[in-house]
C-alpha cells in the first residue's frame, strides 16, 4: 500500500481554498488537514452555518444562496483565494471542477488549480469533440453522430430508434433524453435543448444509439505531470435513476479480465489525446457481450471516488493535491493493485416512491452508520434546513469487505443503522436494493429502477402495523417530535419538546 | 386511557402486538422497538393527530385520532367539501421556470400546469383532477416558498 508521506517531508501547499460546499469540500478539508494544509472555505449567504464552514480553518463570504452568484462565480472565488492567501484552489465536482476559464483565471491569477490543466478542460469538456478524438485514437464509441443534431433530423432516423439525445456540454444527466420513436423526438429535442441551456449555457445536442441493456462502467485514472499514469481499477455504476448515478461498486460484477484488460487499455488511449494529469474518469457502457463503448472522460474527481480509495488503499484527494504541487507518483502508485469490494450508496432527499422526486425541508434525526469497513462521507448533520439552490445529495455510505456478498452484507448492515429524520430520503430504495435479487447476483444493468424498483413495493403488513404502534405510543406520549411539523414547515429547535416530554415522562 | 386509533392512508390499522419502545433521543423523535426478537431503529415526529414513522428507511405518515377527533372528522367529510375549487400549492421550495396554462384553459388530470425547478431539477407541477384553470398566482421567473399558493382549478 502506497504510503502518503514517504517523499513529502514538507506539505505541497501552505493554504488551499476549497472552492466548493456540502460533502466534498468536508473530503477535501479532511485531505488538507492529513497533508499539513490549512483549508479554507467560502460559502454563500445560505451555508454560514454549513458543516464544511465550521470544519475549515476560516471561510470567504463568496455571495448570495444562489450558486450563479457565488459558487459559480469566478470572480468571487478568485478574489477569495487572493484575500486568504491560498495557494492552490480545488474545485470539488460540479460548480466550477470542469470550467476552464476557471482553470484558466486561477493560474493567471498565479495559483494552482487541483485538477487536469485547462486544455483537458477545454478538449474534453465537449463531449462531441471528446468522441470524435476517441474514435480517432481507436476507441469504440456508441454508434450515432459526431456532429452536432440540427433541426434537419434525418440523421437520427438513420441510426434508427430508440436513441439518446445528449448535451454536447452534458454532466450529471442533464439534457438527456430517450427517444424510443420520431413522433416523440421534437418534443425530446426541444426540452433536452432548454434543460443543456439551463444547465450549461450551450444547449448544443448531439445523438447516440440507445444501447440496451448495458451497464456503465467507468475507469479511474490519476496521473502526475511528469508522464506517470496510474489506472486505478474501474467501477460499475449501473444503478442510476434519471441518467444519474445512486450506487457505486467496485470491481465490476459484470467485468472479467480480458474485458478489464480492454476497459483500461481504452482509457489510456483516451488520456494519451490529451496533455493530461492530476484526475480523471473514463466512462464507458457495457453491453450484453461485454463490447465497450467510450461515453465520455470527466475531468475531475467524481463523486464516487471513495469506491475506488477503499479497493486501492489510496487517498485520491491527497494525491490530487499533491501531483499539482509537481509531485511524481511512486511506483507503488502508478502500480497500484485492488483488494476486496467496495460499494457506495448515495443517500438523497429524494423521494423513491414519488419519481425520486427531490425533496425540501430540515432534517430531524441524523444517524449515521459506524463499524468495520464503513465510510460515511456526509456534508450535512442534525437539525439543517436543505437549501433548495444545491444539490439534494445528504450523504455518502461506503462500505468495504473481502469480496462483494459480504460487501453487500455489510452495507445492509451499514443501512439498518442509518436513520435520517425530517426529511424524505431515498433510504428505503437502497434498503430494497441490498435484498434484491438481480442487484445481489450481479446480472442487473442500467434498466434496474426503472423495471425492477418501478414505483416501489407496497408497505409490508408488519411495518404498517408497527409504523401504527409507535404513532400511537407518540401521541399517547402527548409530546411533539422532530425538526418538521407535518406540513413540511420548519418547528423550533426541538429540544424544549424534548425535555417536556422527559419530565411527561418522569411524572407519568 | 384514550381510545385511539391509527389511520395509514385510508385504512384503519391495528397496532403490532408485543412491541414495546425505548427512546434514543425524545427532541428528535429518535426510537428503538423491540418485541423480545427483534429490534427496529425508528424516527416518529409529528403532533396532534399528525405522524411520521421512518421504518426502514421509509416515510410512513400515520393519522392517530381519538374517538371525538374521528367523529368529528367524519361528520366533516360527510358535509361534503368535494367539488370546490381546489388550490395547487408548492410541495417544495425553487424557482418557477415555466407555466404551461392561463386562467381559463381546461386541463386534463395529470395535465402539466407549471415548472418548478429546485435543488437543479426540473419539477413539473399536475393537475390533480380535471378542471378549469380560475386564476394564476405565480409568474414565471418568481422564488415560491414550501406551501405558496400556485394556481387554483375549479
Amino acid at each position: 500500500m502506497a504510503s502518503l508521506r514517504t517523499d513529502s517531508p514538507v506539505p505541497p501547499f501552505e493554504r488551499l481554498l476549497v472552492a466548493n460546499r456540502g460533502e466534498i469540500a468536508v473530503r477535501v478539508i479532511r485531505a488538507c488537514r492529513e497533508l499539513g494544509v490549512s483549508p479554507i472555505t467560502v460559502h454563500s449567504d445560505a451555508d454560514v452555518d454549513a458543516l464544511h464552514v465550521a470544519l475549515g480553518d476560516r471561510s470567504e463570504r463568496i455571495g448570495p444562496p444562489s450558486a450563479g452568484e457565488s459558487y459559480l462565480s469566478i470572480p468571487a472565488v478568485i478574489e477569495a483565494a487572493e484575500r486568504c492567501g491560498a495557494q492552490a484552489i480545488h474545485p470539488g465536482y460540479g460548480f466550477l471542477s470542469e470550467n476552464a476559464e476557471f482553470a484558466r483565471a486561477v493560474e493567471a491569477a498565479g495559483l494552482v488549480f487541483v485538477g487536469p490543466p485547462p486544455s483537458v478542460l477545454e478538449a474534453l469538456g465537449n463531449k462531441l469533440a471528446a468522441r470524435r478524438s476517441a474514435a480517432e485514437a481507436g476507441v469504440p464509441i456508441v454508434p450515432g453522430t459526431t456532429v452536432a443534431l440540427a433541426e434537419d433530423v434525418s440523421a437520427v432516423e438513420e441510426i434508427g430508434f430508440p436513441v439518446m439525445l445528449k448535451a454536447v456540454a452534458g454532466g450529471g444527466g442533464r439534457g438527456m433524453r430517450r427517444v424510443d420513436a420520431a413522433d416523440e423526438l421534437a418534443g425530446a429535442m426541444a426540452s433536452a435543448r432548454r434543460e443543456a441551456e439551463a444547465a450549461f449555457g450551450d444547449g448544443t445536442i448531439y445523438v447516440e444509439r440507445m444501447v440496451a441493456p448495458a451497464r456503465h462502467v467507468e475507469v479511474q485514472l490519476l496521473g502526475d505531470r511528469h508522464g506517470g499514469l496510474a489506472v486505478l481499477g474501474e467501477r460499475d455504476c449501473s444503478v442510476q435513476r434519471r441518467h444519474q448515478k445512486l450506487v457505486e461498486e467496485s470491481p465490476s460484477p459484470a467485468v472479467d479480465e480480458a474485458t478489464r484488460a480492454a476497459l483500461f487499455e481504452s482509457a489510456r488511449r483516451v488520456a494519451a489525446t490529451v496533455d493530461f494529469h492530476n484526475v480523471a474518469t473514463v466512462e464507458f457502457l457495457l453491453d450484453g457481450e461485454g463490447n465497450h463503448y467510450f461515453l465520455e472522460m470527466n475531468t475531475r474527481l467524481q463523486v464516487e471516488h471513495g469506491v475506488t480509495e477503499l479497493v486501492t488503499g489510496l487517498d485520491l484527494v491527497a494525491w490530487q493535491i499533491r501531483v499539482a504541487a509537481g509531485e511524481p507518483l511512486p511506483p507503488d502508485v502508478l502500480e497500484a493493485t485492488t483488494r476486496g469490494h467496495a460499494i457506495e450508496v448515495r443517500l438523497y432527499a429524494e423521494d423513491p416512491w414519488d419519481g425520486f422526486r427531490p425533496s425540501a425541508g430540515r432534517i430531524g434525526a441524523w444517524c449515521m452508520p459506524e463499524g468495520p469497513g464503513t465510510r460515511v462521507d456526509a456534508g450535512m448533520t442534525a437539525d439543517t434546513d436543505l437549501r433548495p439552490e444545491y444539490d439534494p445529495l445528504l450523504a455518502k455510505l461506503l462500505v468495504h469487505a473481502a469480496d462483494r456478498p459480504s460487501a453487500i452484507d455489510r452495507l445492509r448492515r451499514a443501512l439498518d443503522e442509518t436513520l435520517v429524520g425530517g426529511v424524505v430520503t431515498d433510504a428505503g430504495f437502497l434498503r430494497w436494493l441490498v435484498d434484491d435479487p438481480a442487484f445481489v447476483g450481479g446480472a442487473y444493468d442500467t434498466s434496474l429502477i426503472a423495471e425492477r424498483w418501478a414505483g416501489g413495493p407496497p408497505l409490508s403488513d408488519d411495518d404498517r402495523a408497527l409504523a401504527a404502534f409507535v404513532a400511537l405510543e407518540a401521541r399517547r406520549l402527548g409530546v411533539t417530535t422532530g425538526a418538521s411539523t407535518p406540513d413540511g414547515t420548519p418547528a423550533p429547535p426541538g429540544s424544549a419538546w424534548g425535555e417536556r416530554a422527559r419530565r411527561d415522562a418522569l411524572r407519568g | 386511557m384514550t381510545d385511539y386509533e391509527a389511520r395509514i392512508g385510508d385504512e384503519r390499522v391495528d397496532p403490532a402486538a408485543a412491541w414495546r419502545i425505548e427512546w434514543i433521543d425524545w427532541a428528535h423523535g429518535v426510537a428503538r422497538a423491540f418485541d423480545g426478537e427483534r429490534s427496529r431503529l425508528v424516527v416518529v415526529e409529528g403532533s396532534g393527530t399528525e405522524w411520521t414513522v421512518t421504518i426502514g428507511g421509509r416515510r410512513v405518515p400515520v393519522t392517530v385520532r381519538s374517538w371525538r377527533e374521528r367523529v368529528l372528522a367524519e361528520a366533516e367529510v360527510g358535509a361534503g367539501a368535494q367539488a370546490g375549487p381546489v388550490e395547487i400549492r408548492a410541495t417544495l421550495p425553487g424557482l418557477v421556470v415555466g407555466i404551461s396554462v392561463a386562467a381559463g384553459d381546461e386541463v386534463d388530470a395529470g395535465a402539466s400546469l407549471l415548472t418548478i425547478e429546485a435543488m437543479k431539477m426540473q419539477n413539473e407541477v399536475r393537475a390533480p383532477r380535471p378542471g378549469r384553470v380560475i386564476d394564476v398566482a405565480v409568474s414565471a421567473g418568481q422564488t415560491v416558498a414550501t406551501g405558496a399558493a400556485l394556481l387554483r382549478l375549479e
